[in-house]
């Protein structure tokens, strides 16, 4: 293990990675920005669902372009590797600032997209083929220890595996949900629409997909598989693109599994990089290793340690809640829990004064189309949005107003039911990581993982 | 070296995606009998779009037009010559065309839904005193929201039964009222009005090629037709039937306090419940793709549903079942009250209230359980109940 630690290997894969996700993540940016959700998004909707914990976040007003601003040149500045160290944690902070601002944009492969940032921050990235490099000759090598490009194929191969294991269930396989809903949805592409009138494409697509998600991670290791495996990476994601309205994720993943690809394979993109811009076709002397000081490595290994740790662990916290995980999503984001659930809620919110005078909400007064879908399925906003509506009746001269909340929820093609107590006055509850007793129960089993 | 292992990745890429393409196709079913109610047919959006617009929407329109145009020449017979005669006629029109009205207020798709064609015939309560603004300035424009209550039907109801309790009194109001023409002149610049929207949209299905459009756009996302119809339906079930004709009169949706006069129909008193029934009937029979001329079901939202089994996974029944049988339910509802809604919020909200409750429970089914079977995101936002 030691001696592992102690192994070095070329730079190359850390630059090219750096630079495909540098590059995607100023694509992704440029998109949400061309595509005006800025606007949509974090600037118009009136009030905000921040996560537990981070209740500080809040969108910057017009300032919120500026945050995005940074956030793209800083993605650029990392694809260069330019003021690499400074780009890195700049690109992390803006980012995951930008995620943490309201939860229902939540995404996982944002989350994952902050976990790679952050990570790159610890990474030596730059310190090939890079801008720093080239203007710093002392901070150039070309050989880095082999955990620094590992720890990359630790954390695609966690959210690989991961979403396989969130497969392993009972609506997934044995039941073809909820692609059985979405399916028939494209059976008017071209060619292979007709395929998806048929309930066997749906458990073709269910198991092949769980077989993929937990097998590709070994598959990309093995050197001998390695190239079937990438081609069905990018059969798998592009496959996805065209299912589904999955935005940049495909991309990034396609790109991001390449850091399984051997050092020589990554010397020859470089090399082909190199002669789009006519860059020197040249090694500078001999081989120049980045080693780290027995305490340095002795700090990046442990903080790894603990980073992977949770990595590994916070998925299964949901065993500590009693209800149904996909049901009450106790423990169910940040958890690689992919396109698991076909989910559609309605709720009507009534407040009531101590006087009895009562109001039915319009929840479009105060919330986008897309914050009231995502709501109505997800506890821990109603009870966010119910605080907040108390808080805009006091303001209305309602005497300490209760709140309640009429909901209808239908999970997986399952008729639709009562989601929370609607005798429960939410805002006197709270959202904590406490499991939320005001759930109604699923009246139903998904078993498995 | 690089071309070389482009290359070979390129190989590899086509080797697989033919590998993937024989796999799959090895899904598709031989014609052995199919134990689910899946057939290919059902979900061919394609043919279910076909028939919504042949057989229910563009014939539902030219009925539609029959009645509206008739109403249109009894109105001009009575603006001509105002007497008991030619108004028992413009009535009877109105109420022949007010109630055809109800069976195409719900195609809330493609050219109705960019011309807003409802906001310009039915929108109540009526403006009474911008009504008699509009009538004296002569000039007041039509096309902003704070004028859609100042027309339609609900502005044709104040005027034809609204003006006075009696028959002559209102005829005095078109013949030796110092106003009388400017009376005249703004009834027919509703009918106006209406027409022009009307033909516009029609004419866009018609000759303007949206029929094509209609039934080629087949995807399942916000910008095409079968997203935009369940949208535009569940939005005209929730906001203009359940809302509209029970919720805000009743009083329900908001502080609890009955406001009768905001009544679908409110002079002519007695036409109120026939107006909702029928609309709602025809939500049903929208629902299960009654064909308009032969009264035969055919491709709708019914079949789509059952073509993708949709049921409710722990009694086995099928959604269409359950969702007819909550439509019957509100059936039994509406069956259960007199004619006059007016009077029937003042002495007889409860079982009023009881129409609304039954409907909401259908708006859910609509809302939440039909969509998600189908997989359409609503996009329209509820604006009910202030």
């Amino acid at each position: 293990m030691g001696r592992y630690f102690r192994t070095y290997t070329s730079a190359a894969p850390l630059a090219v990675f750096r630079i495909a996700f540098g590059v995607m993540l100023l694509g992704s940016v440029v998109r949400f920005w061309s595509k005006g959700w800025i606007e949509e998004l974090y600037i118009k909707p009136s009030f905000f669902f921040p996560y537990y914990g981070f209740e500080f976040v809040k969108p910057l007003g017009e300032y919120t372009y500026l945050l995005f601003a940074v956030c793209g040149l800083s993605a650029l500045l990392v694809a260069l590797g330019w003021f690499y160290r400074m780009a890195s944690v700049l690109l992390f902070l803006s980012f995951t600032y930008i995620e943490l601002m309201d939860k229902s944009t939540y995404l996982n492969h944002y989350y994952f997209v902050s976990l790679v940032a952050f990570l790159l921050i610890f990474l030596p990235a730059n310190a090939y083929f890079s801008v720093d490099a080239y203007q710093n000759r002392s901070g150039f090598y070309d050989q880095v220890p082999r955990w620094t490009i590992d720890s990359l194929r630790l954390l695609m191969g966690i959210v690989y595996l991961y979403a396989g294991l969130a497969k392993l269930n009972s609506d997934w396989l044995l039941e073809a949900l909820p692609l059985r809903i979405w399916l028939p949805g494209r059976n008017d592409l071209p060619i292979i629409g007709f395929l998806f009138n048929y309930r066997e494409t749906a458990y073709a697509f269910s198991w092949l997909g769980a077989l993929y998600d937990l097998s590709i991670p070994f598959l990309l290791l093995n050197r001998v598989t390695r190239p079937f495996a990438y081609v069905a990476v990018v059969v798998f994601h592009v496959l996805t693109v065209i299912l589904f309205p999955i935005g940049m994720f495909p991309y990034i993943m396609i790109v991001a599994a390449l850091i399984f690809f051997s050092a020589g394979f990554h010397q020859k993109i470089i090399a082909v990089f190199r002669s789009w811009l006519r860059l020197p076709d040249h090694l500078p002397g001999p081989e120049k290793i980045r080693v780290y000081s027995p305490q340095r490595t002795r700090a990046l290994l442990a903080g790894l340690a603990v980073f992977f740790a949770i990595q590994l662990l916070f998925p299964f916290r949901y065993v500590l809640y009693p209800n149904e995980l996909f049901w009450s999503e106790e423990g169910y984001r940040f958890s690689w829990r992919v396109m698991l659930m076909e989910k559609m809620g309605h709720v009507q919110f009534k407040v009531v004064d101590e006087s009895g005078r009562q109001a039915v909400v319009n929840n479009h007064e105060y919330l986008t189309p897309l914050q009231e879908k995502m709501m109505a399925t997800q506890p821990d906003m109603l009870v966010q949005f119910a605080h907040y509506l108390r808080d805009q009746y006091t303001r209305k001269g309602f005497q300490n107003p209760k709140v309640f909340a009429d909901t209808y929820v239908s999970l997986n093609g399952r008729l639709g039911k009562p989601y929370i107590d609607p005798t429960v006055n939410l805002a006197q509850e709270t959202d904590s990581f406490r499991p939320k007793k005001w759930i109604l129960p699923f009246g139903d089993e998904i078993k498995g993982l | 070296m690089a071309h070389l292992s482009w290359k070979t990745v390129g190989f590899l890429f086509a080797f697989l995606g033919l590998v993937w393409a024989c796999s799959t196709s090895k899904d598709t079913p031989d014609p052995d009998p199919d134990p689910n109610p899946t057939t290919p047919v059902g979900t061919d959006r394609k043919a279910m779009l076909t028939h919504l617009a042949d057989n229910i929407i563009l014939p539902g329109y030219a009925n539609f037009k029959t009645k509206f145009d008739l109403m249109r020449t009894k109105s001009e017979a009575f603006a001509a010559k105002p007497d008991p005669t030619t108004l028992t006629e413009f009535r009877q029109a109105w109420v022949d065309a007010y109630t055809e009205w109800q069976k195409v207020e719900l195609f809330d798709v493609g050219p109705a839904e960019s011309q807003t064609l409802r906001y310009f015939f039915n929108i109540y309560p009526a403006n009474v005193a911008g009504i008699e603004e509009n009538i004296v300035s002569g000039s007041a424009v039509m096309d902003l929201p704070a004028a859609y209550p100042k027309q339609g039907f609900p502005a044709l109801d104040y005027l034809i039964n609204g003006l006075a309790a009696t028959d002559d009194a209102i005829l005095l109001r078109y013949t030796t009222a110092a106003d009388a023409a400017k009376r005249i002149a703004y009834l027919k610049r509703i009918t106006t009005q209406m027409n022009t929207v009307f033909t516009a949209v029609l004419t866009e299905w018609t000759t303007g090629g949206y029929r094509d459009k209609f039934v080629n756009c087949t995807g399942i996302d916000a910008g095409c037709s079968t997203s935009k119809l369940v949208n535009g339906y569940v939005l005209h079930y929730e906001r203009y039937i359940r809302s509209g004709k029970f919720g805000i009169p009743t009083g329900v949706m908001a502080s609890g306090t009955p406001a009768p006069e905001k009544v679908e129909a409110f002079y002519k008193k007695d036409l109120s419940l026939v107006l909702a029934k029928t609309a709602h009937q025809a939500a049903i029979d929208f629902f299960n793709g009654k064909d308009i001329k032969t009264g035969q079901e055919g491709p709708g939202f019914k079949s789509y549903l059952n073509a993708l089994g949709a049921k409710d996974s722990q009694t086995g029944k099928s959604l269409v079942e359950v969702i007819n049988a909550q439509f019957e339910s509100t059936n039994a509802k509406l069956n259960a009250l007199k004619p006059n809604l007016h009077d029937e919020i003042k002495t007889n909200n409860a079982a009023v209230v009881a129409v609304y409750t039954e409907m909401q429970k259908a708006v859910r089914m609509l809302k939440v359980d039909m969509t998600s079977a189908m997989s359409i995101t609503i996009t329209y936002v509820d604006t009910d109940g202030d």
